[in-house]
């Protein structure tokens, strides 16, 4: 208890000077909450864009459907007409939220004189408003009972096309049996992604119309996406789906990270970079600390060299310079706390708006918010408080051992200072 | 007319018989663009109708169309689905280097984007581009002869073409071989910019169709998927045919 008494009173013997070495700690701490809260907004954002546009975080597929995409390779290709059991049995997952099914293939569309190539997409619409992203904001829908034939074009496809909503449109494709599918559709929706190669080449339909022209069972799709509790946990559900026996048997499930490896480095490089601004920030307020802790024991080596002599035993002299350092820490740590959620407070609500230097921007294929909003990462927080207090500590080590070295002779025959 | 007009014009007429009996009589004068031109028009005469048989195979599925075709010199060319019932009526246009899609069951003609162009035809493993680049090879390619002699107790050349610096055109290589006996081809092989060989189209069946001795049956096999082809067999053919005015353009498609 002594010991405790005797830190904290240190602390205070050269306020002006703790003070000092206390806000170095608090900056510090501020400094990281801050930055990692803003990295950590960038990378959940990139997820999100990334899963909830359009990809979901976790997708089934036949597991020789990717990378070719060939029409063939539908997840009912080899036993049709038990997919509807296998999505209930999937269904009841505990971590899963929701699942959509798609079907896709190449094609050409034509309006009048124009023509162009697109992806063609088949969706269930119902579902897949609550899985994705992609189909909100947009003018009209896909389940409007007033349009027969309904299709939704991204937006410079529409403007290649000369089609606006309303506009009837040919859509041409090779079909399952070889023969030439066509049909007539009606544009019921611009759709406007902000990323280019989406809006530049998709075309959606609802799943049956496309099936219909594909000459394809409803059984047969090649894709069913889903969505999960924690996205962070995708690789983990993805490979209990393909060990379960809820799977089709020719099924192949796959995480985000799996089908975007770019997205799974930046998050896991970002998080390594977390790491390393702990490590650089943790190592300047060490040698503020150590500073400040080497100028306390020297100042105090008539005193220790007293308690020495009278009898001290060197441990509780290292415990209260250590103890000293902790107080120097917990005390920065809650300043840092402090300013830093004073700071949170503003970036996670208002958010940094890049608009006027970025303008619309992509980053790794997927769509970036201009307006930049920290998200606290509690983890990361507690890693850096953690990570900061335990270089005061260890700053705090090398005085601590010196003063309790200290030969009581020498010290007591040192000049006494201010 | 001015006699010394007269006579200019009578010498250029014996210099050109001259050289055209040369040409017929010795083959092996000929360059090696001209063999290829001249196997070109060969086939195609300056204007033609027909019908043939498309067979198609495909891991998947096997089908066979019955198409009536026109064409016009080498720039104009119709092709009408006649069987199977389905896609009955669907028809190609093609003028110069443009080409159409009529769709009756939609009643809509659909233009074919450049994007396109290497797209199937019909389900095919012929491409769009196939049909509208089609005997321009002594435009768009370097025309050298690569072997001369005999192959299996034939008689033929081979040719190696390879395309002009701006050419537009997909082939990196192509590969072609003219039996000398009669100026018939015998296969193209066509490579890739990589120099791996993507297709092979192998002629056979030689018949008389009006006059003129034609490859009847053409099989084109995709180099990834040997079990894969589409054939095309002529079930009648007639050269020098007039056809009506009209016929190859976008108000004739929907008849």
């Amino acid at each position: 208890m002594i010991v405790l008494r005797l830190g904290w009173r240190n602390l205070w013997r050269n306020s002006r000077r703790s003070l000092i070495t206390i806000s170095a700690v608090a900056c510090g701490f501020a400094f990281l909450i801050v930055l990692i809260g803003l990295m950590v907004g960038v990378a959940n954002q990139m997820l999100h864009n990334g899963t909830e546009l359009l990809m979901g975080d976790v997708q089934l597929h036949h597991q020789d459907y990717l990378p070719e995409r060939n029409l063939y390779d539908t997840l009912g290709r080899d036993s049709a007409g038990d997919l509807d059991e296998w999505r209930t049995r999937i269904g009841r997952l505990p971590e899963l939220e929701q699942t959509s099914a798609r079907v896709y293939a190449f094609g050409l569309l034509s309006t009048g004189n124009r023509s162009a190539g697109a992806q063609l997409m088949g969706v269930e619409p119902d579902s897949e408003v609550r899985l994705t992203a992609f189909l909100d904001g947009l003018e009209g829908n896909l389940t409007d009972p007033a349009t027969s034939h309904p299709l939704i074009l991204g937006k410079l496809l529409a403007q290649e096309l000369e089609a606006v909503v309303g506009t009837e449109v040919a859509v041409v494709t090779q079909s399952a049996d070889g023969s030439l599918g066509n049909d007539l559709f009606h544009v019921s929706g611009i759709l406007h992604t902000g990323l280019r190669y989406l809006d530049r080449t998709l075309a959606v339909f609802t799943i049956s119309d496309l099936q219909e022209l594909l000459v394809l069972e409803s059984g047969q799709i090649h894709e069913i996406a889903m969505s999960i509790q924690d996205p962070m946990g995708a690789d983990r559900f993805a490979f209990n789906l393909n060990a379960s026996s809820s799977l089709p048997p020719d099924g192949l499930a796959q995480s985000w990270g799996d089908l975007a490896p770019q997205l799974r480095d930046y998050i896991g490089l970002a998080q390594s970079m977390y790491g390393f601004m702990i490590v650089i920030i943790g190592l300047f307020v060490a040698v503020g600390v150590l500073n400040t802790m080497m100028m306390a024991v020297f100042e105090r080596s008539r005193e220790i060299g007293l308690l020495n002599a009278l009898g001290m035993r060197p441990w509780p002299i290292v415990g209260s310079i250590l103890l000293e350092s902790v107080f120097l820490g917990l005390l920065g740590l809650g300043a840092g706390l402090g300013v830093g959620a004073w700071a949170m407070s503003y970036l996670t609500s208002q958010g940094l708006d890049l608009t006027r230097w970025m303008g619309e921007l992509s980053m790794l294929g997927t769509r970036m918010d201009p307006v930049l909003k920290a998200v606290w990462g509690w983890d990361y927080v507690l890693w850096s408080a953690m990570g900061l207090l335990i270089s005061t500590l260890l700053a705090a080590f090398f005085p601590a051992v010196r003063a309790a070295r200290l030969d009581p002779v020498k010290a007591l025959a040192a000049p006494v200072e201010g | 007319m001015t006699s010394n007009l007269r006579v200019a014009t009578l010498m250029i007429l014996a210099i050109l018989s001259i050289s055209f009996i040369e040409a017929q009589t010795d083959l092996s004068q000929l360059t090696a663009v001209e063999i290829v031109d001249r196997v070109d028009r060969m086939l195609r005469g300056d204007s033609s109708r027909g019908t043939m048989q498309m067979t198609v195979k495909t891991r998947r599925w096997e089908r066979q169309m019955t198409l009536e075709i026109w064409s016009e010199g080498t720039e104009k060319a119709l092709v009408k689905v006649l069987r199977p019932k389905k896609e009955e009526g669907v028809t190609t246009l093609k003028v110069n280097s443009d080409m159409w899609n009529y769709l009756p069951k939609i009643d809509r003609t659909i233009r074919i984007p450049t994007s396109m162009m290497m797209a199937s035809w019909m389900g095919s493993h012929f491409t769009n581009d196939d049909l509208v680049k089609e005997s321009r090879l002594i435009h768009d390619y370097d025309i050298e002869l690569s072997y001369q002699g005999k192959r299996e107790e034939l008689p033929v050349w081979e040719f190696t073409l390879t395309p002009h610096p701006d050419a537009p055109v997909v082939w990196g290589k192509i590969h072609y071989q003219v039996r000398k006996q009669d100026l018939m081809p015998t296969w193209v092989a066509y490579y890739g910019e990589d120099g791996e060989r993507k297709r092979t189209l192998i002629f056979s069946d030689y018949r008389e169709f009006g006059g003129r001795l034609v490859p009847a049956r053409s099989r084109m096999i995709p180099e990834d998927e040997p079990e894969e082809f589409t054939e095309i067999n002529y079930l009648e053919l007639q050269f020098d045919v007039s056809i009506p005015r009209g016929t190859f353009s976008l108000a004739s498609l929907r008849r």
